[in-house]
């Protein structure tokens, strides 16, 4: 249970923006156009992000009226928030450890990670463990995590021939030290 | 209790646009400019009062009035018309008490000037 519970995190915190805007919405005073120019986005991405982790209760957008002062937030974390933002500094510091770019960029890179943490051996194993995902996208993001060398890819013979995927030996410790973050923080 | 000065703060759609309106167009100096905090103060024609500007990603034009007293209010719609501001209307009177031009910022926030008649 808590398995499912890491890995949705680690979703929830995918995207190009989520976790910048999780790690910076605090120093900009929660408020729109700091945070724009920190983040050196364009106003209407920004605030398409905005409303997708408004839409998951991850942030709370205050209305004007709600706001007792101008230099107030306008944007705030709300408690799944508060949580998400401390998983999101576990997760930048390991993807920072391991050289491979912002995995979390990409929807489903860190959960397949996971997902083969948690010995999810198989292609099929993998798929019984983020169902959400297309077959597809499932094999497009293991293929790529195979060619940036996070996994490895071996032929195997038992139970039947067929790939197994494993965390490739660089990555183990920081994809071990993060899933215990993320566990932790439940 | 209260220490002299006053300070009105405002939300705004564009720093440098409101910075430009308050100090080019009003004449009021700048106080305090913070660019990567997008806020601004400026120090207004009256000691210890001073106007605010935090950028805002939803603005809501405030309807009550910051109002400016002058010496002369036809000459200064004048000057204020020449340097760009569009007032809301003629002048109006209140017999025997006052004279009001009003005009917004470029945010639609609600300012006027007045002249004491009294």
């Amino acid at each position: 249970m808590k398995t499912k519970q890491v890995i949705e995190m680690a979703q929830d915190l995918s995207g190009r923006w989520t976790i910048p805007i999780l790690l910076s919405l605090k120093e900009t005073g929660g408020r729109f156009t700091p945070l724009q120019h920190r983040l050196d986005i364009s106003p209407s991405r920004l605030s398409d992000n905005l409303k997708k982790l408004e839409s998951k209760g991850i942030v709370r957008h205050l209305s004007p009226y709600e706001r007792r002062h101008p230099l107030l937030p306008e944007y705030e974390l709300t408690e799944r928030g508060l949580l998400l933002q401390e998983a999101a500094r576990s997760v930048q510091l390991t993807e920072n450890a391991l050289h491979a770019g912002p995995l979390s960029a990409k929807p489903w890179n860190w959960p397949v990670m996971l997902a083969i943490h948690y010995e999810c051996r198989r292609f099929q194993a993998i798929r019984h463990m983020l169902q959400e995902a297309t077959p597809r996208i499932l094999s497009m993001r293991i293929d790529a995590l195979c060619q940036t060398g996070l996994v490895d890819k071996l032929l195997t013979a038992v139970p039947r021939p067929g790939y197994d995927y494993l965390l490739a030996a660089p990555a183990e410790q920081p994809v071990k030290r993060m899933e215990s973050d993320l566990l932790s923080l439940l | 209790m209260y220490k002299s000065g006053i300070a009105i703060w405002y939300n705004v759609t564009n720093l440098e646009a409101t910075v430009e309106f308050y100090t080019k167009r009003l004449g009021f100096q700048i106080d305090f400019m913070d660019e990567a905090g997008r806020m601004a103060i400026v120090q207004t024609n009256t000691a210890d009062c001073f106007i605010g500007f935090s950028e805002a990603e939803n603005v809501v034009p405030v309807t009550s009035s910051a109002v400016f007293e002058v010496e002369n209010i036809e000459e200064a719609v004048e000057q204020l018309k020449a340097r760009g501001v569009t007032f809301n209307g003629a002048i109006e009177t209140i017999p025997d008490f006052v004279k009001l031009a009003t005009f917004t910022d470029p945010d639609g926030h609600s300012l006027e000037l007045s002249q004491t008649l009294m």
